[in-house]
């Protein structure tokens, strides 16, 4: 039996009607008018106010912080609102040094309510024998002009994963992210139980001391033990982070850790938290640069160590022939060179500065390798967590500042 | 000066599919993208111990190895990207579930004509000939299909009207039409509507022959997932691309399409100006003509058309990674769709306002990839559509807070529907609103989906039209926005289809 369907009155006037389809789509376009388009629609607008692909900034304020740290304060350059951010998120800072171009990350420890008046603080510690860090110490004053990222990271807080109860673990500058989330529970932005505990050396380098006990003096829900290592004194703990130290003041609650520090806290530390049987669900790391002394990691070739190769660097049609290290990742050696190449995280888990590696090897440290599965099965690189082992070619993306 | 026989700018799928279609047949061809990744929506993400698939919900037209669809033929085959496809078991469950958690009805198809036919009798029972009828029909539309391609785009009436005349009848109607003609019963068109909200428009607005075409290879040749995620396949198109010869530049955004007369040669991008014999442009034409094209080269009727037009499929979807496996979770299902199970139009009008969420698209990965992520965890994407700009309203302030509250809705929505517990096992959670969508793919108002294809403007009229639509010397669109209308196998067959249209022009403009 053959298929006749039937939808309209009159078959024949079915097949008309397809056939004068398009005849009905002219008459449609014909009586619409012809207005200017707009540039940009509702949400696109607002995404672009989120999420700026950079922002131009001005320093505007040196506050001294400690003994050996700096907030650095940044106003919006056209005095609009720069780009909202969760407390505990970073920006990185585009930076000229000499013929080096580079980024630098650092968590925002302003409240994220400034942002809508145009304000962002960060917080430098000077760092002897860095290439950014002293460098801004030595020669930013205010008036600097400079060009950084929207804000980025993973290290907030989110009430449908985390413990209505955080601990927070801080090392030193690692205050800055919890130092954002404690202003922003006292401004109402955020809404949750934060204990710091704040590891530092001595009570005078204590960063925002002052700020912090002024915020738990007006909140409640923010508490801060600080905890000094190299001095004892009443009214502070003593000695290192421990799992002790932790379950002390989590007094038996479902808490969630978050930690911001050096590598060697993350490591005890983490040693810590597994013994007393935390899980993924309830540890969060903030990301710490760059591994250092990658020949001392398993899987690193020792030969290559103190080796120089050659990087044959592609980027948009250019060509560049430049040394490389085997010490340190190819995102620096790039940078040394001069060559303008994204980078945001560089720690080697962010992926902005993905690459396309068409000759070579690198080693890769296990921890803090963010690449996606395709990208490890084609060959793709980070190159701020990549290290040569022989001489290597990449293909870069273009990088666009505005 | 033309240095290039080709830029296409935008590695979306379509932008992919015209590079390696026009690359693979020698032509020099530079492709550029905005973003660092290929893909545009169809990619990956991490978050700790996961890696997300931002948009694919199932790829149909893949099939099985002695039936391979015309996708596997063209990106595995044609294009030679070693993808390893996952079957998925079942087309889909459906839940339509009341406010307070009331289920009215719980339903689950499979893949295979007769199995379907056989449930749907079990479910909705008297349809037997009404889905016999509507396998005939499906089987006329792809031979008509095919008839039209093989002529490409001018076919015979005469033909059509001995051999195709099924086709014609419905080619000018709606899915609801037509399922009234072939007599299904009203709880039966309930069934065959689920799939509606791939299309974001209800079942009076758009082509029935979409319809028909997705419904049918889906229930013939079932749905597949990539194993890696949507990067697997993208990074995977863009790997045979370089191998073909061609040129890729990322983080490089266009800035002007640049003209000659009325002709498109070139593109001003971040790195400078790239010259071209032709432009492909992966992105929508609307916004294109707002920002890139110089105004003294748009025709008046180009204007028109981009005013009269909607987008479409404004994305909401929250991605979680949990730390139990779905097992222990007893989450047996790969994708869910939970509604009120309203009629059509009435969830299509709903979902164009910002009121508590009420629908979605569940997925769970590990269902069908035990292997995606690691051992003792799953994770699950929730999907739905807006289709007006109503995040457009949401102001920069409260923006967080909000997401989180829509993303708790469609949690708690999945929770009601299922009886299955997941809010406790979270270990990662991302949202993605339509304003992720804008700062990634630069979509309008965040729609995925391109321009609506309804009514005037369904999928059937555009490709009736093609010849002269978006009609620019030297430029061409390709994506979601282009004539086949939105979804991974439109955008990879638009974007072959618009490198073989430049192929077509290059070879007569070199003789």
């Amino acid at each position: 039996m053959a298929l006749k369907i039937k939808i309209g009155k009159i078959g024949l006037l079915d097949m008309l009607k397809f056939k004068k389809m398009p005849e009905v789509r002219e008459a449609h376009i014909a009586q619409t008018p012809a207005d200017p388009l707009p540039k940009a629609y509702a949400s696109n607008a607002k995404a672009a106010l989120y999420h700026p692909r950079c922002q131009e900034v001005i320093l505007s304020e040196i506050i001294p912080n400690g003994s050996d740290t700096k907030t650095l304060v940044f106003k919006s350059a056209s005095g609009a609102p720069l780009a909202p951010f969760r407390a505990g998120q970073y920006i990185s800072l585009g930076l000229q040094i000499g013929d080096v171009k580079t980024t630098r990350a650092y968590s925002l420890s302003s409240s994220p309510a400034l942002a809508f008046q145009g304000i962002y603080h960060i917080a430098v510690k000077e760092n002897p024998g860095g290439f950014v860090a002293p460098y801004i110490h030595e020669n930013w004053q205010v008036g600097q002009k400079l060009t950084i990222s929207s804000p980025e990271g993973h290290l907030y807080y989110e009430p449908i994963r985390d413990s209505k109860k955080v601990i927070a673990l801080a090392g030193g500058a690692g205050i800055t992210p919890f130092m954002s989330m404690a202003c922003a529970i006292r401004d109402g932005v955020e809404d949750f139980d934060l204990t710091i505990l704040f590891g530092s050396r001595k009570e005078e380098g204590i960063v925002y001391r002052k700020e912090l006990d002024e915020i738990c003096a007006q909140c409640d829900k923010v508490h801060v033990v600080h905890v000094l290592s190299d001095e004892e004194k009443e009214g502070f703990e003593h000695g290192f982070i421990t799992g002790a130290l932790i379950e002390k003041y989590a007094a038996g609650e479902e808490v969630s850790v978050f930690m911001c520090g050096p590598q060697a806290m993350y490591n005890f530390v983490d040693g810590e938290l597994a013994k007393l049987g935390y899980d993924e669900k309830h540890v969060r790391h903030e990301i710490f640069g760059a591994v250092k002394e990658p020949w001392t990691l398993p899987g690193y070739p020792a030969e290559a160590k103190g080796q120089t190769f050659q990087l044959t660097v592609k980027q948009c049609g250019q060509v560049y022939m430049i040394p490389a290290s085997a010490d340190e990742p190819l995102l620096i050696a790039i940078e040394r060179a001069g060559i303008a190449a994204p980078s945001l995280c560089r720690s080697g888990e962010c992926g902005w500065c993905r690459s396309r590696m068409t000759a070579g090897q690198v080693f890769i440290p296990q921890k803090g390798d963010g690449r996606r599965y395709a990208d490890v099965m084609y060959g793709y690189i980070h190159p701020c967590g990549s290290f040569p082992i022989s001489d290597v070619e990449l293909e870069v993306p273009g990088e666009y500042l505005n | 000066m033309q240095k290039y026989d080709a830029i296409v700018v935008g590695a979306g799928l379509g932008g992919l599919s015209s590079a390696c279609r026009l690359a693979k047949a020698g032509k020099k061809v530079l492709l550029m993208e905005q973003h660092n990744l290929p893909g545009g929506v169809a990619s990956s993400f991490k978050r700790g111990r996961f890696e997300f698939e931002t948009a694919l919900h199932e790829l149909a037209a893949i099939g099985a190895p002695e039936k391979r669809g015309d996708i596997y033929k063209l990106v595995n085959e044609d294009y030679g990207v070693g993808i390893e496809w996952l079957a998925i078991p079942d087309l889909f469950r459906a839940i339509h579930v009341k406010d307070d958690g009331t289920i009215i009805r719980d339903f689950t198809m499979p893949k295979g004509r007769k199995e379907f036919a056989d449930k749907l009798e079990e479910y909705a029972p008297g349809n037997r000939k009404a889905m016999e009828q509507f396998y005939e029909l499906f089987d006329e539309c792809e031979r008509a299909l095919g008839y039209i391609s093989s002529a490409h785009g001018s076919p015979d009436s005469k033909v059509l009207r001995s051999q195709y005349p099924n086709f014609l009848k419905a080619g000018a109607y709606t899915p609801n039409d037509v399922l009234d003609a072939l007599k299904f019963t009203p709880s039966a068109k309930k069934i065959m509507g689920t799939y509606w909200s791939y299309m974001a428009v209800d079942m009076y607005r758009l082509s029935s022959i979409f319809y028909l075409m997705m419904v049918g290879s889906l229930i013939d040749g079932g749905a597949y997932i990539p194993r890696h995620t949507s990067h697997e396949m993208t990074v995977g198109l863009l790997e045979r691309f370089h191998s073909f010869g061609g040129e890729s530049w990322f983080n490089v955004r266009a800035e002007e399409i640049l003209f000659n007369g009325d002709r498109a040669c070139g593109v001003r991008t971040t790195r400078g100006e790239v010259y071209a014999k032709h432009i492909i442009w992966n992105g929508n034409p609307s916004m294109a003509m707002a920002n890139m094209i110089p105004a003294e080269v748009i025709p008046e009727r180009e204007l028109k058309l981009a005013n009269a037009r909607k987008f479409s499929a404004r994305m909401f979807v929250v991605y979680i990674g949990l730390n139990k496996s779905c097992e222990e979770l007893g989450i047996k299902d790969y994708n869910i769709f939970i509604s009120p199970g309203l009629d059509t139009a009435d969830e299509y009008k709903r979902v164009g306002r910002m009121e508590k969420i009420r629908s979605t698209a569940a997925l769970c990965y590990n269902v069908v990839n035990p292997d995606i992520g690691p051992k003792g965890t799953c994770q699950m994407s929730f999907t739905m559509a807006y289709s007006k700009d109503v995040w457009g309203d949401v102001e920069l302030e409260d923006y967080v807070k909000f997401k989180n509250e829509k993303a708790r809705e469609i949690l708690e929505l999945y929770e009601r529907a299922t009886g299955c517990s997941i809010i406790p096992y979270i270990e990662e959670i991302s949202v993605a609103t339509p304003w992720t969508f804008c700062r990634y793919a630069s979509c309008p108002e965040g729609g995925v989906y391109g321009y609506e294809a309804a009514e005037w403007d369904n999928c059937m009229a555009r490709m009736m039209s093609l010849s002269y639509d978006n009609n620019f010397k030297g430029l061409k669109f390709t994506g979601a926005s282009g004539p086949r209308g939105d979804g991974y196998s439109e955008a990879l067959i638009t974007g072959d289809m618009m490198g073989k249209m430049v192929l077509g022009e290059l070879a007569k403009e070199d003789m």
